[in-house]
């Protein structure tokens, strides 16, 4: 029973440390600079930082799909950037508080395009 | 009066004429009769508290189930690990038609990214996504019959800015992700 108990604490323990180990600044200076963050879901950013937040240029990579190219301000896509979705669809324009707002062409998977004015992820007609 | 010596006459010749009868034949009857009487116990009973066809149906119903979740957890465990794509021009695992309508019968999770990705087209869910911490009253995974399609999709509700609302958000499900154990919808189409 002894051996048992401990044998569950020690592979706990073995996972955390394998689990910390495999999250955070990966490469670079995630602080001031160039850097590749991985977060616990592996989602990445690899791109430019100042003051620990995510801000100028840079890609993240979601594990479902989504990749958001373009500028950033305070962690959030800002700017201009492009988004691709899972299934080939892509946002190409204006960014503002992680929303498409502003100027931007949104393109189906198929080639139909959509291009305009956004405003909070809504087409304004 | 006459008419109940008559009776009583009547069951004393019964009774004379069951006494006349042979060991064995009496057992038969007293047997035949316990199973009679239990027989009608059972009825009675059964009329009283059962809830009889309708029982069965629901426990045929219970099986069936069961039989179908056997199976396809038996088909998600023969699955790649991985993202698994119902559309071609990616290097993830393809689902054929079969497996598609299978893996989404299966599917229950929807995980974060999944609900993330689906606000960008619903700022109003998203608003209201973020100021519950990430709450979601409600999931669904369907596979509709007459489109041949998977659908998935979520429900969030909650007060914004003085406003109580509940918005419901859905989409075709075109990916999912398969961990060995269960499979997630990861990635709804809802544009």
């Amino acid at each position: 029973m002894k051996k048992l108990i401990f044998f569950i604490l020690f592979s706990s323990l073995i996972t955390s440390l394998a689990l910390a180990r495999s999250t955070g600044c990966k490469e670079g200076n995630c602080d001031n600079g160039y850097g590749k963050w991985v977060y616990t879901d592996k989602t990445t950013y690899e791109g430019e930082w100042v003051a620990t937040k995510k801000h100028g240029q840079g890609t993240e990579t979601w594990p479902n799909g989504y990749i958001y190219k373009g500028q950033f301000k305070e962690s959030q896509w800002n700017g201009i950037g492009i988004l691709f979705f899972p299934d080939g669809s892509t946002y190409e324009g204006e960014w503002a508080n992680g929303f498409m707002n502003g100027e931007g062409t949104f393109t189906w998977s198929d080639g139909k395009q959509k291009k305009g004015i956004w405003k909070n992820g809504s087409f304004q007609e | 009066m006459a008419n109940k010596k008559k009776v009583f006459g009547k069951m004393e010749v019964s009774k004379n004429s069951f006494k006349t009868l042979s060991e064995p034949v009496k057992q038969f009857g007293g047997l035949v009769g316990i199973i009679i009487l239990i027989f009608l116990t059972f009825f009675v009973l059964n009329n009283i508290f059962g809830e009889g066809d309708e029982l069965v149906a629901k426990m045929k119903i219970e099986e069936e189930r069961i039989a179908q979740e056997r199976k396809l957890n038996k088909l998600i465990s023969s699955l790649p690990s991985g993202v698994l794509v119902s559309f071609d021009g990616t290097d993830n695992f393809k689902l054929s038609d079969e497996l598609y309508e299978a893996v989404c019968k299966a599917t229950k999770l929807i995980p974060q990214r999944a609900i993330m990705g689906a606000n960008f087209l619903n700022f109003r869910a998203h608003e209201i996504y973020t100021i519950n911490g990430n709450k979601i009253d409600e999931t669904f995974v369907k596979w509709d019959d007459e489109k041949n399609k998977c659908f998935a999709g979520f429900v969030v509700s909650g007060n914004n800015v003085g406003v109580d609302e509940t918005i419901k958000v859905s989409g075709e499900a075109l990916s999912f992700l398969s961990t060995g154990i269960d499979t997630r919808v990861y990635f709804i189409k809802n544009f």
